[in-house]
């Protein structure tokens, strides 16, 4: 059952994987995507989806935009979410879990990244003899080692390290799962800096102040903030129209 | 004529430009995927392999964008190639040029609306129902991700084939592109603002005694300010991460402050 379950996951890896090489980036490998989709694999859609939404909040700032590789969210979110369920951690120790996770297989990201430049140079042999079919090859190659080096560590994962992970837990102390626990509190402030490197100057300022304002004081719901940040942007727009 | 370029040869292009980063690589980054896509008008302008290798030589240089907006540029690199196709002497210079100059300020469009955007309200609104257990989390941040990015990348091909850079220009010299980008940063503010007050977790059980009295440090803070340590936390870290300070380091700083702080009694 067990490796059945791995194989599904690591198919799940592998696809999510694809979303952003040959599927347009829908971010549909994002945390609080797959999350419910590792619930179901494993028989336990809630945990899936509130692992799927922490998650989320904790990786919120991590961006795959640029040449740059990030620490990889597809491997680490759904591992997470696996031990989550297979090795019953709560929530919190679940994401101190996936954190290193993500960074280890954020080495293979670059990995693959490496190793496809080496097709570069086919793919000029294949231009030069107008060989189009040779082309597509090549793209195809690229997205199969990105589907291998994401299948490959969530099914080694799942098959043969829930157990483990479930062991080294009930090592740690308390007094430091409770510490990971208060940190998984605190992670969310790191996605929410990084973005604020994209978002926040002094033109946009007062405006993440209202945001805050609205839900610490008045307790609006992030859908109301939404729509009211929406409106925001609406009167924003039409006074850089009137200057 | 018959390698007119029609719509279903761009709804073709359409569908294979989803797969930009599949060959995605350090050296010459989304190249692989730029020329796939190109592929079918390829065939359909240059029959000869001669052309057909320049045309694929022109496509497997260095490139690199947001996925989302690519649409744009292909729909204007495939209005000049019809043009290299049926007019003599046409400087294919002109494809490279476009494809260059075009990237960058696409990618900075793409980025601060799909990713600094978009992305941000829909995880925003999804996350905090998804934490609760609810499902539509998921489901709404998909979608509030997704119908602009498709609703832009369908509408982008056709605008850039047919009316090309002209479009594009237009939209830099008038600053309407600028205005968009402002009023997208201003709806991201204001969700992020109201995440760092919901998402962030941050309180301490710290209790004086004073002779007599005991006092809750907590709520002194929270009789200044509600959620006044997390507001404190993510500037702060917000500092760093200006001053340079990594991703990974950050992180890791995190779990040792809430390690340390629980063994000192502080959080």
């Amino acid at each position: 059952m067990i490796y059945l379950q791995a194989l599904l996951l690591a198919l799940l890896a592998g696809f999510a994987q694809w979303d952003s090489r040959i599927g347009g980036q829908n971010m549909l490998d994002r945390p609080i995507v797959t999350g419910p989709i590792v619930g179901l694999i494993l028989g336990d859609l809630q945990t899936g989806i509130i692992m799927g939404g922490t998650l989320e909040l904790v990786w919120m700032g991590i961006v795959n935009i640029g040449g740059a590789t990030p620490p990889d969210t597809v491997t680490g979110g759904i591992l997470g979410t696996a031990f989550a369920i297979l090795s019953g951690l709560d929530t919190p120790t679940a994401v101190a879990v996936a954190l290193p996770i993500a960074l280890l297989a954020q080495s293979l990201g670059i990995f693959a990244r490496v190793i496809n430049a080496t097709f570069n140079h086919k793919a000029d042999e294949y231009a030069e003899k107008g060989d189009w079919r040779g082309i597509e090859k090549i793209l195809w190659m690229g997205a199969a080692l990105f589907f291998v080096f994401s299948f490959t560590p969530v099914f080694l994962g799942v098959a043969f390290g829930s157990d483990v992970v479930a062991n080294i837990v009930t090592y740690i102390p308390a007094k430091i799962l409770q510490g990971l626990r208060v940190a998984s509190g605190l992670l969310p402030a790191l996605g929410m800096a990084i973005l604020m490197r994209f978002i926040f100057d002094k033109h946009s300022a007062a405006y993440l102040f209202l945001g805050f304002v609205l839900a610490a004081f008045l307790n609006v719901s992030t859908i109301g903030v939404a729509i009211i940040g929406a409106i925001a942007a609406a009167l924003h727009y039409q006074s850089l129209l009137s200057k | 004529m018959t390698n007119k370029i029609e719509r279903k040869d761009l709804m073709k292009v359409f569908w294979r430009s989803l797969a930009l980063q599949g060959c995605f690589n350090y050296e010459r980054m989304q190249a692989i995927g730029y020329a796939y896509a190109m592929i079918p008008i390829l065939r359909k302008l240059y029959p000869d392999d001669e052309r057909m290798s320049e045309a694929l030589k022109r496509h497997v240089g260095f490139f690199n964008t947001s996925p989302q907006t690519v649409s744009f540029i292909y729909g204007a690199t495939i209005a000049l190639e019809e043009q290299n196709a049926t007019t003599e002497d046409f400087d294919t210079d002109a494809i490279n040029s476009i494809k260059a100059a075009l990237m960058g300020p696409l990618a900075g469009i793409g980025d601060s609306f799909f990713w600094g955007t978009f992305r941000i309200i829909g995880a925003g609104v999804g996350a905090s129902l998804a934490v609760t257990g609810n499902i539509l989390g998921a489901i709404l941040f998909i979608l509030i991700y997704n119908v602009p990015h498709y609703l832009l990348r369908y509408n982008g091909l056709f605008i850039g084939y047919n009316s090309g850079v002209s479009f594009l220009q237009n939209a830099f010299s008038t600053g309407t592109i600028e205005k968009l980008t402002g009023a997208a940063k201003v709806m991201g503010s204001v969700v992020v603002g109201a995440l760092i007050a919901s998402m962030v977790r941050f309180s301490t059980p710290l209790v004086l005694t004073l002779g007599e009295t005991t006092l809750e440090v907590q709520t002194i803070f929270d009789g200044i300010m509600p959620k006044l340590l997390p507001l404190g936390l993510t500037f702060l870290i917000f500092g760093l991460v200006r001053k340079g300070y990594k991703t990974t380091t950050l992180m890791l700083g995190l779990l040792v402050v809430g390690i340390l702080g629980v063994y000192l009694g502080l959080l």
